[in-house]
């Protein structure tokens, strides 16, 4: 039988002393050995010269050792005859001659039980995980054959341990009873070295290690591993995808202004809309006025501005009329004459002739009041001297002065004039500022408002107008004080840049009764007020009409539909009427 | 052997309560001889570890000395029985099957009451573990379930009836009075040493027996 070669248990004592026992052992719980050394006494060394003696409870007296291994040296054999188990044995070295005892040693075999190791260890591969990195394995032994544990002799419990090779720290494993162990959580690629030791259950004395065995496992380069990576590549494009889809709905509105801005609104450079909408129309006209394209000159490669050719037939008619119908081309007698203006060109401006309108209501709308008659003009009455005006309709006293027909020189007018007057020729009479000067009447004052008066018209591309406290002016037959705020005061106390023409389209209309005319006469002299150059329209009433004057109910010569009323205008401002603001007015 | 495997061992075990007379009409749980051996040998074995657990908590606890002047049980020997045990392997196995359970069931009487003496024992100390208390309360218990099981199988596989434990054998433990503390420890020391060699007899003999029951030739010539 193999002869374990062991050094048993190292004695902790003074190396350099006499001789000692250096440990005794037993195997599989049958024999047992002990062994000794002569220590620093080298005159010991021969054989015989030291005995060992034991003596056990069972026998009293002291034997000498049953049998001295005669291949090693210092050993001392007990076979199964003298190994008694749970019985406590005692050992002494002895030197016979001289009797010295040396040392001594008592035990209980089953204490120095030190199991051979396991035999039989294998390993099989229990699985490799998904990514291929690691892997289980099922370790195997076999008890080991000295020890009977079929009998139940000896019942022993293992105890696994691994390492990767080459290196110096063991795992290991749990005490495990039976003949086989997992070994969970190895990695691919890596060589293990595994062996096994086994001890006495219940006792603490392991025995020796068996043999490593080597476990390796060779990566296999997975083909599925690429399959969970596009698949998550291809879940995280859809998440993602998902996530900017919810997020764009969620900001719907605040993207949409980020990538689609709203586009601006026309400006002018330097024009203010809010103040445009709202302003006062002194501030509008300087506001205006300071714009380039209305210095004097510019209007004439504006393609739009357009002249109103007045077109009568009858010029005989005047003395038999009133201006107005002159102006309109009516007659009380029905004259089927009708001013034609020249629509035709009518480049974004609103024209109000409608040549459907039926006669009688234009009759009935023209008709002036004849109270209006020698008196002073409203128009001219009611005039502040705070709020110069290029004359506008302007009465005279010599309204019943004719006019003549001339044909209005274009050029070099100011860009605003007002009508003030028709002749019964058909020709229109423009307030001071044209070339085609009025009577001598109007050079004073056309001077006196030239240098005062700064009017700013355009405002509207959709033309101009009246403003309705000029037109009720016109109309009016009692030369009632407007009052502050009914003046003229639409126009601007600044100064217009000269007068560069004009560009009336029409004569806003007033109440039945109060029917705005216009004097074909020559522009007034000085001692008429100086004239709103429009009237600012403050209310269009159900037919479409511009009213001018909300307190009353007024026909427009623009009506269209004249069915209709409109809701009263809301009180507007010292201004115009704008466009949108038309536009909440009709029904 | 941790704690935790031992109460794992007591769960499965269960205690052996076999009535032992069913002549008079009371129900008996019947149960066959090998099954019943197989839960003797549990016991013993569980029995045994306990035994080596406390006598290590007590050494660690009570014996300030090193381990080593203690494995030198010179001095100090264990009460022998009134019969001799056979102690080699060779003459183990010559014992008869008779003889077997007949040593083991001196050894499980012999050593209930020391037990209590030990309990008390304990107690006397001031400082020792609850776990070392509840372990000796514990073998106490399960010596009595262990004595319980092998009168059954005596009587089962030797058709011989026994009396139970109600004598006391003579122990060679003086009765502990005026003993000094120190000389008490000791002698609990010892005590205890000795206990967990018994309880290895008693599972070494258990599982001949039962060697013997499942394969006699490969027993008897190993």
């Amino acid at each position: 039988c193999r002869q374990p070669v062991i050094i048993a248990e190292i004695s902790l004592d003074n190396p350099s002393r006499g001789p000692h026992f250096t440990g005794c052992r037993s195997r599989e719980q049958e024999t047992f050995r002990c062994w000794w050394s002569t220590g620093i006494f080298q005159n010991l060394t021969q054989p015989g010269a030291l005995r060992v003696f034991y003596q056990t409870k069972n026998t009293l007296e002291w034997q000498e050792c049953p049998d001295y291994t005669p291949t090693v040296q210092n050993e001392c054999y007990f076979n199964k005859t003298f190994t008694h188990i749970w019985t406590s044995y005692c050992m002494q070295l002895r030197s016979v001659p001289q009797n010295i005892t040396y040392d001594e040693h008592c035990f209980t075999v089953e204490n120095i039980v030190h199991p051979d190791p396991p035999i039989g260890l294998n390993w099989t591969l229990l699985n490799v995980s998904r990514s291929g990195l690691h892997f289980d394995v099922l370790v195997r032994w076999a008890a080991p054959p000295s020890a009977d544990v079929q009998m139940g002799w000896m019942s022993l419990v293992y105890q696994v341990q691994y390492r990767v090779r080459n290196t110096s720290h063991w795992e290991s494993l749990e005490l495990e009873s039976g003949t086989q162990q997992s070994i969970y959580g190895l990695h691919t690629d890596k060589e293990y070295e595994v062996w096994v030791r086994c001890k006495m259950s219940a006792f603490d004395n392991f025995g020796e290690f068996s043999d490593s065995i080597i476990v390796h496992v060779a990566q296999i380069p997975s083909k599925e591993s690429t399959f969970p990576t596009t698949l998550v590549l291809v879940f995280g494009v859809v998440g993602v995808v998902i996530l900017l889809i919810l997020l764009v709905f969620s900001q719907q509105q605040r993207l949409m202004v980020i990538f689609l801005p709203p586009i601006p609104a026309p400006k002018i450079k330097g024009i203010d809309s809010e103040l445009l909408k709202n302003g006062k129309l002194d501030q509008l006209n300087s506001l205006l006025s300071s714009q380039e394209m209305y210095k004097p000159g510019s209007y004439h490669e504006d393609p739009w501005v357009e002249f109103i050719q007045l077109d009568l037939d009858d010029p005989a008619e005047k003395n038999e009329s009133s201006d107005t119908q002159h102006l309109l081309g009516l007659s009380r007698s029905g004259s089927s004459h009708v001013i034609h203006f020249k629509s035709d060109d009518d480049s974004g401006r609103a024209s109000c002739y409608d040549p459907e309108i039926p006669e009688d209501m234009l009759t009935a709308s023209l008709l002036p009041g004849n109270s209006g008659r020698g008196d002073q003009h409203p128009l001219v009455s009611r005039s502040s001297s705070s709020t110069p005006s290029l004359t506008a309709l302007q009465t005279s006293e010599g309204a019943e002065t004719p006019i003549k027909p001339t044909t209005p020189s274009w050029a070099n007018m100011d860009f605003y004039a007002q009508v003030s007057d028709f002749t019964p020729a058909g020709e229109v009479v423009l307030s001071p500022g044209q070339l085609n000067s009025p009577p001598e009447k109007k050079k004073e004052d056309d001077k006196k408002i030239k240098d005062d008066v700064k009017i700013q018209f355009q405002l509207l591309s959709d033309g101009a107008y009246t403003s309705e406290n000029t037109a009720r002016q016109l109309a009016a037959d009692v030369p009632s004080n407007p009052g502050p705020n009914q003046g003229y005061q639409t126009f601007p106390p600044q100064a217009v840049e000269g007068n560069h023409g004009w560009n009336v389209e029409y004569l806003a209309p007033v109440d039945v009764s109060q029917m705005p005319y216009l004097l074909p006469v020559a522009p007034p002299a000085s001692i008429l007020p100086p004239v709103s150059d429009y009237t600012v329209v403050q209310e269009v009433d159900g037919q479409r009409s511009l009213l001018l004057n909300p307190s009353t109910p007024q026909t427009s010569v623009c009506t269209h539909s004249p069915n209709k009323q409109l809701p009263a205008m809301p009180n507007m401002p010292m201004g115009y009427l704008t466009p949108d603001l038309l536009g909440t007015l009709t029904p | 052997v941790s704690q935790v495997s031992v109460c794992c061992m007591l769960l499965c075990c269960g205690s052996l309560a076999v009535p032992l007379d069913c002549n008079d009409g009371t129900s008996c749980i019947s149960i066959s001889p090998e099954k019943l051996l197989d839960r003797v040998i549990q016991h013993a074995e569980l029995i045994y570890r306990v035994s080596e657990e406390s006598s290590t908590l007590f050494e660690k606890m009570f014996v300030p000395i090193s381990p080593s002047a203690l494995r030198n049980p010179g001095g100090k020997v264990c009460h022998s029985k009134s019969f001799p045990i056979p102690n080699t392997k060779s003459e183990i196995q010559q014992i008869s099957d008779k003889w077997l359970l007949h040593s083991v069931l001196i050894l499980v009487q012999s050593w209930i009451e020391p037990f209590l003496y030990l309990q008390t024992s304990l107690e006397q100390y001031a400082n020792a573990p609850g776990d070392l208390v509840n372990k000796t309360k514990w073998v106490s218990d399960k010596l009595l379930s262990l004595e319980q099981g092998v009168v059954v199988l005596i009587r089962k596989m030797l058709d011989e009836g026994v009396l139970m434990s109600s004598f006391v054998f003579e122990e060679a433990l003086s009765p502990y009075d005026a003993q000094s503390p120190e000389e008490s420890v000791l002698r609990d020391s010892n005590l205890l040493t000795c206990f967990k060699k018994d309880a290895h007899k008693m599972e070494t003999f258990l599982k001949l027996l039962k060697c013997r029951e499942t394969n006699k030739l490969s027993c008897l010539f190993h």
